[in-house]
């Protein structure tokens, strides 16, 4: 259900006045400001923005300024529900949450762990075919699965591996780079990263067409990234043919076939992993499906899969990420009460007048690079849904450069410390564990050179093309 | 596509799982052998006889040695004797130059130290006079079996069992883990309440006999690759030592037992070599 499509008030609202508008104002600046003093606060990003949603909806009901009663759904039946419910955006609950259990199921016919090693065999231990390897299967898997999960499988296997081949001095390196990689193969689809899929929605972006424009940057971005590591950390190729020796003896220590307990259920996963990409791809073109929308193909899939696990399902709904969902619905409610309050409305003229009138290449390269910014210091995702609201309310064309400047900025804003993206937090937990760590200032100077890089490129990209 | 932070460590379980250690063919030289004794030079002409016909798998071209009872007078002569004769292998056996070989209690001071301190592997053979020798024993060395609680990755231990085989022989290549230690664990685990004790007893059970068995797969690989005339058996269980190796000596009739003996953390010898060398004295055994 579209929340401003359905949503009508059943009673007279308040008119809001410049003060409510500047009270509310400060509620979404004080959870801007929790979220990115997360891990300080030590709490959950859904519990800080589940109790700004709990003050946001008493304030708004007793200030009367949001509409309470029943909603109108397509074909004009009226239905009582509570306002933060039509407030949510549940097309994007439902992509997460299939998809989260369609990967963790289809990770058990081990299919990702099976490439994973069989890439980690043909770079036969020289390290710098090894960066090349885990370097793309991070973009790949990143835009396949998600950051997170991209970084957890290729993370995990690159401190196994390095291990195993004597070169865990270099394991810091790796995961920086793969950590740095993962927010630009995010960028790849329209379901790689939650911003994407919520500025695309918004935008009315189709899988396709995303992927078309993503895919050039996507590529040179890699290659760069890569390249710029490897010289930067010196990692170098192997030299003496007994080192190479060496090297392919311990590496073929590892079996791609140990994880799977199932030939055909491998080749079951496989099929339907091919079959999940290509319906998520063609679901706004395809009869029938384009109506449901990609949330119901990810829990179709999903369910199909379980199919094989039906007597214990229950075990792999622990996949979805709980707390990635309570925070998405608290951020919602937070964000349609703050829509009634006109808080977007100013925020929406502020960045208007930033940009400026109208669609110029000034405004949407100030927009690309704020968009970084703020989402290198505290999550992309309100970051991503507020400014796709106030652009659908500015009226901004399906073509314009101005959502290209947000997907671009949001994703790779995370690039630049390590609380920017939960995938680069998780390389630098991975560090931690590892006896490796890296501080935020330590982060900041190693991965700085390779942010400005990165958001030069993607302004130069969207500027030109 | 979106999972959850706790993945990590599944993932990287998951890899290790995966990286199994392999097999590194490389068979021992045995050039030289010294047989260390506590007999006179005249009659240990026939029982040196009896050991070169037992270990003709060595073949010809072997330089043999001896030290005989007055060669030596203390525990530090015969190790500088040894050393001075820098064999590849050291034949001998309990009890030397004691009537303790009765008692079916200990080594004795000279194996005891020899064992320890000596760089070549000891092969400890029946005493010349006791009756207890298995019938099959001391003929050849068709079936020998490499004995250990950690067979991964022992590549020594299993070059050693090999280079003693004779050809068409089968070596057997066995891994015990301990049933007490196992069981004292899970009884651990068992009050720890986040971990599902039923699941926790069967993965890690499942885990300790994996490993051993895929690196003697890789063996069994290994040696096809190289034309090895050997067969590899393997025997991986849980069980108690002592009382599971008795019974797969006699169920097998195994001619030659390989185990390790040094450790070099500690003086004594390594934690389970002792006990079986003072156990299964009805066999040789050939302590690295």
């Amino acid at each position: 259900m579209d929340a401003e499509h359905i949503e009508t008030a059943q009673h007279a609202v308040t008119t809001v006045t410049p003060s409510i508008t500047a009270l509310f104002g400060i509620i979404l600046t004080l959870m801007i400001v929790s979220l990115a003093a997360e891990e300080k606060l030590h709490a959950k990003k859904s519990v800080i923005v589940g109790v700004f949603a709990i003050i946001s909806l008493l304030l708004g009901s007793f200030l009367g300024i949001i509409p309470i009663g029943a909603v109108t759904v397509p074909g004009g039946h009226h239905i009582d529900m509570p306002v933060y419910i039509p407030g949510i955006d549940w097309k994007v609950i439902a992509i997460i949450v299939g998809s989260s259990v369609f990967v963790d199921v289809t990770s058990k016919s081990g299919l990702f762990t099976w490439i994973a090693i069989v890439l980690t065999k043909a770079s036969k231990g020289d390290p710098v075919k090894l960066l090349w390897s885990y370097g793309l299967m991070t973009v790949i898997f990143s835009a396949v699965l998600n950051n997170v999960t991209a970084m957890i499988i290729v993370g995990s296997l690159t401190v196994v591996s390095l291990g195993k081949l004597g070169r865990s001095h270099q394991l810091l390196h790796f995961l920086l780079i793969e950590g740095l990689l993962t927010n630009i193969g995010g960028l790849l689809t329209l379901i790689s990263s939650v911003p994407n899929i919520i500025v695309g929605g918004a935008a009315g972006i189709s899988f396709v067409a995303f992927f078309i424009k993503a895919a050039p940057f996507v590529v040179v971005a890699t290659a760069a990234t890569i390249f710029m590591g490897a010289k930067m950390f010196k990692i170098s190729a192997l030299k003496t043919e007994e080192e190479k020796q060496e090297a392919v003896q311990l590496i073929a220590g590892f079996n791609e076939n140990d994880g799977i307990e199932s030939r055909a259920f491998f080749w079951f996963s496989t099929a339907m992993l091919i079959a999940f990409i290509l319906t998520i791809a063609t679901t706004s073109i395809l009869p029938v499906v384009k109506d449901l929308g990609m949330g119901f193909v990810a829990l179709a899939f999903a369910t199909i899969m379980l199919i094989r696990y039906k007597a214990e399902a229950d075990k792999f709904y622990k996949a979805v990420d709980w707390d990635l969902i309570g925070f998405f619905m608290g951020l919602f409610v937070v964000i349609n009460v703050m829509e009634h309050a006109h808080v977007l409305d100013a925020i929406g003229k502020a960045v208007q007048f930033m940009i400026g009138e109208g669609e110029t290449s000034f405004g949407a390269g100030v927009l690309l690079i704020s968009s970084a910014v703020f989402s290198s210091v505290t999550d992309n995702i309100p970051l991503a849904a507020m400014l796709a609201k106030i652009l659908v309310s500015l009226g901004t064309a399906t073509d314009s450069t101005l959502w290209w400047s947000v997907v671009f900025g949001a994703n790779l804003g995370g690039n630049l410390t390590p609380i920017g993206s939960a995938s680069t937090l998780v390389a630098v937990t991975i560090m931690h564990k590892h006896k490796v760590p890296l501080s935020f200032a330590g982060f900041v100077v190693k991965a700085l050179p390779f942010a400005i890089m990165q958001i030069t490129l993607a302004t130069i990209y969207v500027l030109v093309f | 596509m979106f999972l959850g932070m706790t993945q990590v460590d599944q993932f990287e379980s998951i890899f290790r799982s995966a990286l199994t250690d392999t097999y590194e063919y490389a068979l021992p030289e045995v050039d030289s052998v010294l047989l260390v004794t506590d007999r006179n030079e005249k009659n240990v002409q026939d029982y040196l006889k009896d050991i070169q016909k037992f270990l003709s798998v060595l073949g010809t071209s072997v330089t043999w040695s001896v030290l005989n009872a007055d060669d030596y007078k203390t525990t530090q002569d015969l190790l500088d004797r040894v050393d001075q004769e820098n064999p590849d292998i050291i034949c001998s056996y309990r009890n030397l130059k004691s009537k303790d070989w009765v008692f079916k209690h200990s080594l004795g001071s000279y194996l005891d130290v020899l064992i320890q301190r000596a760089k070549s592997p000891v092969l400890v053979l029946p005493h010349p006079d006791a009756d207890y020798v298995h019938d099959h024993a001391m003929e050849n060395t068709n079936k020998v079996m490499a004995i250990t609680n950690h067979l991964s990755n022992d590549h020594q231990l299993i070059n050693y069992a090999l280079r003693f085989t004779q050809s068409n022989g089968s070596v057997f290549l066995s891994h015990i883990e301990d049933q007490m230690t196992f069981d004292r664990y899970v009884d651990i685990i068992s009050k720890i309440s986040a971990i599902d004790t039923d699941e926790a007893k069967e993965k890690i059970s499942e885990q300790l006999l994996k490993e051993p068995a895929a690196y003697i797969e890789s063996c069994k690989q290994t040696l096809l690759d190289n034309n090895s005339p050997v067969t590899v058996e393997n025997i991986v269980m849980f069980g108690h030592h002592l009382s599971e190796y008795k019974k797969l000596v006699l169920d097998h009739k195994i001619d030659l037992l390989v185990m390790n003996a040094k450790d070099h953390d500690q003086l004594a010898m390594h934690g389970m070599a002792y006990p079986l060398a003072v156990e299964l004295r009805q066999v040789p055994l050939l302590m690295l």
